[in-house]
């Protein structure tokens, strides 16, 4: 079994309106491609994922917004921050690197 | 159905300009005043804009020179879904991120949202467009509405991944 199978993923920016969704899309395709099935994905503003961030398993963001994710990781919360939010190849490799993803 | 690229052309929301001296602030105004001429959204809009990059940063800069400002779903003074292009000859400088990266765009492509289904088709699409640089640099060079349009014939987008 996929490691993010199961498991609770979420995508924040600024307005939860652009650049979360194409984070969204762009997770959405690599999910797809290793047959994952996560329990949840969705996006939402930076506003309301600081407080969301730690009852999901892996939070996605733009690096802009990393400080805004402090501390999260203490909760187990894996945070993946990306500088091109619509790459699939960045995601994959940066969940690669995280070790969710074989 | 039409593209984003056509819908663009169909519906006016496009403008070409040269952007020397051109602020940030003044070019998210631009790039939003086809928007504006058909009631899509509101004169003042670009200002929720411009509060949101100057309190986050230039993010809606991607790579590629590719700027899309945007606020959230249903802001205040967005009354339809729209996409407002807009091409500049010169750079439009953002500043700097947070890696003291200089941020630079000459293509805009400014958001209102106020239909969910239409918004995130727009934003599926843009994310293809903003994967292909040869595309990117079509509409760069792009002056006329039938060079956006012949752009997007010539270099058609497709899944790439």
């Amino acid at each position: 079994m996929a490691k993010l199978d199961g498991k609770k993923l979420l995508a924040c920016c600024a307005n939860g309106a652009g650049s979360s969704l194409m984070m969204e899309n762009a997770i959405k395709k690599v999910m797809t491609i290793y047959g994952i099935k996560p329990a949840e994905l969705r996006h939402c503003p930076v506003s309301e994922g600081k407080t969301a961030a730690r009852s999901y398993d892996v939070v996605f963001c733009a690096r802009t917004f990393v400080k805004t994710f402090d501390g999260v990781e203490k909760s187990g919360t894996v945070l993946i921050p990306l500088k091109n939010v619509m790459s699939a190849q960045e995601i994959e490799a940066a969940l690669k690197d995280a070790g969710l993803l074989d | 159905m039409s593209t984003v690229l056509q819908t663009i052309v169909e519906k006016k929301h496009y403008r070409f300009i040269d952007g020397e001296g051109v602020t940030w602030q003044e070019a998210i105004r631009l790039s939003a005043e086809p928007l504006v001429a058909d009631g899509s959204v509101d004169a003042d809009y670009y200002k929720q804009i411009v509060a949101c990059v100057e309190k986050y940063g230039p993010y809606v800069v991607f790579e590629h020179h590719v700027a899309m400002p945007h606020t959230q779903e249903n802001a205040t003074g967005a009354h339809k879904t729209g996409i407002g292009f807009m091409v500049c000859e010169k750079m439009i400088d953002f500043g700097e991120d947070e890696d003291g990266e200089k941020k630079e765009a000459n293509l805009f492509f400014t958001l209102s949202s106020t239909n969910p289904d239409e918004h995130m088709s727009n934003i599926q699409q843009l994310s293809e467009i903003f994967m292909n640089d040869a595309l990117l640099d079509a509409l760069a060079a792009a002056r006329t509405p039938e060079d956006i349009l012949e752009a997007e014939k010539k270099y058609p987008c497709e899944d790439e991944f």
